[in-house]
């Protein structure tokens, strides 16, 4: 214990403030939240205050997937795809109704919500939910980066590891 | 012109009888019911005369599956709905995707949803749904899918080639604008062929209005065109008011009209900064959203959202606008004149700008009439149509403005026709506000459950996309029996693989953004 253990705690929460600060989203817009979270971007509401702006077109440079609108079945495995594409630690925000619950389209093509193929961190409601939504969404998430102790995340391919 | 085609289209049919039909009360002037071997005649017939076939239905009505195809013309008001019996059992018909090639995609839509199969039809596999769905949709029964058939739809499976590769544009691509996948075989750098493969964010709108009231499918509408939502919205209260006979109030009929015109600069803004992001520059981005923001601001105390608007009501509307709107909007008429300078200046006389899209994605007129193309694209091809003009609905008719054309066709056409829209839809909203007109919002004759008359009603309105058509069936009971949207992305998207052809693929990416497609339209 002692120096040792005190380091390694603040290490982890330098590693924590880091993330939480720089989450980039992948480009990742299915339906007409995507508008909305374009919104989120743009300079009204200006999500690079809270370091989210980098949309990146690959999954292989980002960290947070925004799962704006509604996921289907066709699309399903593309969307598992990329989000087996990005890289560890990933987060998810399941942005509006649709990617909550299925919405109101409870039809045989509509995934009942993206919570069934993929783990979600944040739910964001609304049909759309307005761009402040997405704002205290990724506010929320970075609350819970802050909050990660070490250790705790499991490597989805490796059920023996962690990623520190 | 509508005495002349019946008189020879009863002609080239001999036995068969033409009926005229009301249209105020159907939406098309003519109707007839031909055989199978008649078909393919017809749609000569109709290819010849100059028209271009606006929508191809199918509906099931249990003894028998009707396919309904609607004739329509661009230069004058002659709409002729033709239908083909078929057995139920043995679901065959005859291809025309020889004379129109926008059948082809049709008729791929209706052999996977109904299990309807064209003889002669080059390519009947699936477009929209995938192999894990084991029945037809939009049947009155549950039919399962046999495995025969199964094996004929397939999957898109890439071919050999020595020279060639493929590569998937989409579904998750920025510049397709959501799940749209194309499937490009390249040469190299240049593109051979474009096969596009929807339905990554089918819904089925469709199905869903067979289970709902009339009153309860009226959000669905704002869900599938997000971006000009307004439009949509007007197409099905019009459509319904015009089935069960609901008069409008003037008020509503005027607010109606500035609310779709606001609708559809927001909508024609958003398509400017996503365009010129898809084709490398975002400081446009920037400043259209300023824009799009101060739209939203004036709609959303009106119609209580931002996006997703369901405002118009059968008869009427929803809430009546106030003096903050009325004074908000003129100053924001004002403010989107004074930038129109500023975009000119960035974009439109922007050299990289107009030497990227100069000379790409010619449509010529032909091609645009084959391949049943709408709105601004049409009209960028050089055809003056616009359903605003040719059947107006609302107020439109009382309204003084323009139809830009393009001369070339190409992508930049496009952009200056969208433009002179916009300055267009100004002029619209600044003669709507002078002109409105105190009273009522709301008529007192609208019944509380509605009904409509047995019959079907074909009603088209102009989105900010081209030729949205509603085709309702209804069996006199509170639910329609049938509802087809004709959509006008999925079919301006039609005609993307033959503009691809031969070119970069750097330039498909920008043939594709001057379409101005939006995904949740194309799919349903």
């Amino acid at each position: 214990m002692g120096v040792e253990a005190a380091a390694t705690a603040s290490l982890q929460e330098v590693i924590n403030w880091a993330r939480k600060n720089s989450v980039w989203p992948v480009t990742f817009g299915l339906a007409c939240c995507a508008l909305e979270m374009m919104v989120a971007s743009s300079s009204t509401y200006d999500i690079a205050r809270f370091g989210a702006e980098v949309f990146r077109p690959s999954p292989r440079q980002a960290d947070l997937m925004i799962v704006a609108g509604t996921v289907t079945k066709k699309m399903a495995p593309m969307l598992k795809r990329i989000y087996e594409q990005m890289p560890e630690p990933k987060w998810v925000i399941a942005y509006g109704s649709c990617a909550c619950s299925g919405g109101i389209f409870q039809t045989y093509n509509v995934v009942q919500g993206v919570d069934q193929i993929i783990p979600v961190d944040v739910y964001v409601p609304g049909c759309p939910p307005r761009p402040e939504g997405l704002l205290k969404g990724i506010i929320t998430l970075q609350q819970k980066i802050a909050a990660e102790p070490a250790g705790q995340r499991n490597l989805v391919s490796l059920p023996w590891g962690n990623n520190g | 012109m509508v005495e002349r085609i019946k008189a020879e289209l009863g002609a080239t049919l001999k036995e068969t009888p033409v009926g005229e039909a009301d249209y105020r009360e159907r939406g098309y002037h003519l109707f007839a019911e031909v055989a199978s071997a008649d078909l393919l005649n017809v749609a000569r017939f109709f290819d010849e005369r100059g028209f271009y076939l606006a929508a191809l239905i199918c509906v099931d009505y249990k003894e028998y599956l009707e396919l309904v195809y609607i004739f329509s013309n661009h230069a004058s008001l002659c709409k002729v709905k033709i239908t083909l019996k078929i057995d139920p059992a043995k679901p065959v018909a005859p291809t025309i995707s020889t004379v129109f090639d926008c059948a082809y995609w049709h008729e791929r839509e209706i052999r996977e949803f109904f299990g309807v199969s064209f003889d002669g039809h080059p390519n009947m596999t699936y477009l929209f749904l995938h192999e894990g769905i084991d029945f037809y949709p939009l049947r009155k029964e549950k039919i399962p899918v046999s495995d025969e058939d199964k094996k004929a739809l397939g999957a898109f499976r890439p071919g050999e080639g020595e020279d060639t590769f493929f590569v998937n544009l989409g579904p998750q691509h920025p510049s397709t604008h959501g799940v749209l996948r194309v499937v490009l075989k390249m040469d190299g750098e240049y593109i051979e062929d474009a096969q596009p493969v929807l339905g990554y964010l089918h819904r089925m709108h469709e199905k869903m209005a067979e289970n709902r009231s009339y009153l309860q499918f009226l959000p669905n509408t704002g869900r599938m065109d997000y971006l000009g939502p307004m439009a949509f919205n007007l197409g099905y209260v019009t459509a319904v008011e015009r089935l069960c006979g609901i008069p409008v109030p003037d008020r509503a009929n005027y607010v109606r009209v500035i609310l779709t015109e606001l609708n559809r600069l927001s909508s024609h803004l958003m398509w400017l900064g996503a365009y010129l992001a898809d084709l490398g520059a975002l400081t446009p981005f920037l400043f259209v959203f300023d824009d799009r923001e101060e739209i939203n601001d004036i709609l959303e105390p009106v119609t209580g959202s931002r996006l997703t608007y369901c405002y118009f009501r059968f008869g009427g509307l929803y809430n009546d606008v106030d003096d903050a709107f009325v004074a908000g909007t003129r100053a924001f008429i004002e403010r989107l004149r004074s930038r129109f300078s500023l975009y000119e200046k960035l974009v439109g006389g922007n050299v990289i700008f107009t030497n990227r899209t100069r000379g790409i994605g010619v449509i010529t007129k032909e091609r645009a009439r084959k391949q049943a193309v709408s709105g601004p694209v049409l009209r960028g091809a050089g055809i003056p149509m616009d359903i605003r003009k040719s059947e107006p609905c609302a107020a439109y008719g009382e309204m003084d403005f323009d139809v830009p054309v393009g001369t070339r066709g190409d992508a930049l056409d496009m952009y200056q026709v969208r433009i002179r829209e916009m300055e267009n839809a100004l002029n619209i909203i600044e003669q709507a506000l002078a002109r409105l007109p105190e009273g009522p919002i709301m008529t007192e004759k609208a019944p509380r459950k509605l009904k409509p008359p047995k019959g079907d009603l074909y009603h088209t309105v102009e989105t900010p996309r081209g030729e949205l058509g509603i085709y309702i069936v209804s069996d006199e009971s509170d639910k329609p029996y049938r509802m087809k949207w004709r959509v006008p992305s999925f079919s301006n998207l039609m005609i993307f693989p033959e503009l691809a052809k031969g070119n970069l693929l750097a330039d498909a990416v920008a043939i594709l953004g001057s379409l101005d497609l939006v995904i949740p339209e194309i799919d349903r």
